[in-house]
């Protein structure tokens, strides 16, 4: 397929040492209609300062309210080839592990029916497929679901759960994120394929503090991998960092948020009742600190980006539970949280907005979780003094 | 106890009444159908679920919010539900 368009100001993009969206756009229009005309309309916006994709509407497949997501061309005369631009999540493996023959699979399909452009992975987890035509959906729908493969979650439902690669290449994972992910991907079917609740909720599974699935900034439910026992330090190891070039006052001891550490320039201690499970110094000195005893999760609430108000950071609501397959207890007091906001929120108001506005104590008490002083967000600002009637009158 | 057909006639009602009102989530219209006929809850969830699977009723999204529509022609044309 011949170039249609001139796009200086795309090339730009082009330039330096970085991988570049256009590159690809590019290579996909040498035998799509629809990512040439996409590069036209994307110029043009670079160049008019304004947007030409209409979003939402009535698109899907039969059955479903979610994993397809509307989007058209406001010039669809001058731009034809992305009139319809949809996209498709599909629901990604826990892990994200494919085999390269079911990448292939996918990508054959997409070519299929689709303009070729993938974002492997989108923010919310799913493998995202970028741009079909309304008509194309059905078919490509069965192509995906009679090899195993199904949609991701859209609109106000369930996302798709998304997980850490936890256990199967992680050291420092204390649960099995993928088991508990794939395990939650099924109990929660319904939810993610028929959009019932206010808005969206998303559950993220990391296997350790450090996050690598960014839970703490984006789920309203993240779940995360923590122990209940002492750090194990090997002051061997301690002494081969600090032979090593390690500054460890600085480097680990300062920045100790807790401040639960100490070094005297020969052996290392901690103090782990004041310990808060962060990750730091474990991840920084790997070969000489480890946890011990018993595995289990963190539990918190409340995270999102900025879209109708501002950012919020999830806030730990369980500090310890512990968990097994098949996770009936996390399905439980996950079941309870959704169905104190399904019943409290307005449309379009998230788990976090929700306990801002109605306060941490009603929806403790109703989730049937005791306020702990592991909940405490911040110092002075204690939400917990549950003071009733009944304590009034003692 | 309302036979399912009923039931699935008073849903679509329910539905059409709002239409170009009001944007109506799968909560209002078990809320709202089982309180004016009787019905449970989950009854009333199971028939309006049915009720989308056979393109009847069907999934929306518009304003950052999904929804459940009656479907236009053009959508049950496209489905192959009709002509």
């Amino acid at each position: 397929m011949s170039k249609k368009y001139d796009t200086p100001l795309l090339d730009e993009l082009e330039k330096g040492p970085w991988p570049s969206f256009v590159t690809e756009i590019k290579k996909a229009a040498k035998k799509s209609e629809m990512a040439n005309d996409e590069l036209g309309q994307v110029e043009k916006s670079y160049r008019t300062k304004r947007g030409y994709w209409k979003h939402g509407g009535i698109v899907g497949v039969l059955g479903y309210g979610g994993g397809v997501i509307g989007r058209y061309s406001s010039l669809p005369e001058e731009f034809p080839g992305v009139a319809h631009f949809h996209t498709v999540r599909i629901n990604q493996p826990s892990g994200f592990y494919y085999s390269s023959k079911a990448l292939r699979e996918i990508c054959d399909i997409w070519d299929k029916y689709g303009s070729g452009l993938t974002n492997v992975h989108g923010s919310t987890g799913d493998l995202v497929l970028l741009g079909t035509t309304t008509s194309a959906l059905e078919p490509l729908f069965a192509e995906y679901s009679s090899r195993g493969w199904d949609l991701g979650g859209s609109g106000s439902a369930m996302r798709t759960p998304s997980c850490c690669l936890g256990q199967s290449r992680c050291e420092w994972a204390n649960i099995d994120t993928m088991e508990i992910c794939h395990q939650l991907t099924h109990k929660f079917q319904d939810e993610m394929h028929r959009p019932a609740y206010p808005y969206k909720f998303k559950i993220k599974v990391a296997g350790c503090a450090v996050d690598c699935v960014a839970a703490i900034a984006r789920a309203d439910c993240s779940i995360i991998g923590t122990w209940k026992g002492k750090i194990a330090v090997d002051q061997d190891a301690v002494k081969a960092y600090a032979k090593g070039g390690m500054n460890i006052q600085a480097e680990i001891v300062d920045m100790c948020p807790t401040r639960c550490m100490s070094y005297d320039g020969n052996a290392l201690s901690v103090d782990d009742g004041e310990c808060s499970r962060c990750m730091h110094c474990i991840s920084k000195m790997t070969k000489a600190l480890k946890p011990t005893g018993e595995k289990g999760v963190s539990i918190l609430i409340g995270s999102k980006a900025p879209i109708v108000v501002g950012s919020l950071l999830s806030w730990v609501i369980v500090p310890f539970m512990k968990v097994e397959p098949p996770y009936d207890d996390l399905e439980g007091i996950i079941r309870k949280i959704i169905e104190w906001w399904d019943e409290t929120a307005k449309p379009r108001e998230r788990i976090g907005e929700v306990i801002e506005i109605k306060g941490m104590r009603g929806f403790l008490e109703a989730i049937g979780v005791p306020p702990v002083p592991q909940q405490i967000k911040e110092p002075r600002k204690d939400p917990f003094f549950f003071w009733k009637e009944e304590d009034l009158t003692k | 106890m309302m036979d399912a057909n009923e039931l699935k006639d008073k849903i679509f009602a329910y539905v059409e009444a709002a239409k170009g009102k009001k944007k109506l989530k799968e909560k209002d219209i078990i809320n709202g159908v089982s309180t004016e006929v009787g019905a449970e809850k989950d009854v009333v969830k199971k028939a309006m679920r049915e009720m989308i699977d056979i393109g009847k009723l069907m999934y929306s999204y518009g304003g950052g919010a999904s929804s459940v529509e009656i479907p236009s022609e053009e959508y049950l044309r496209e489905k192959g539900l009709i002509k």
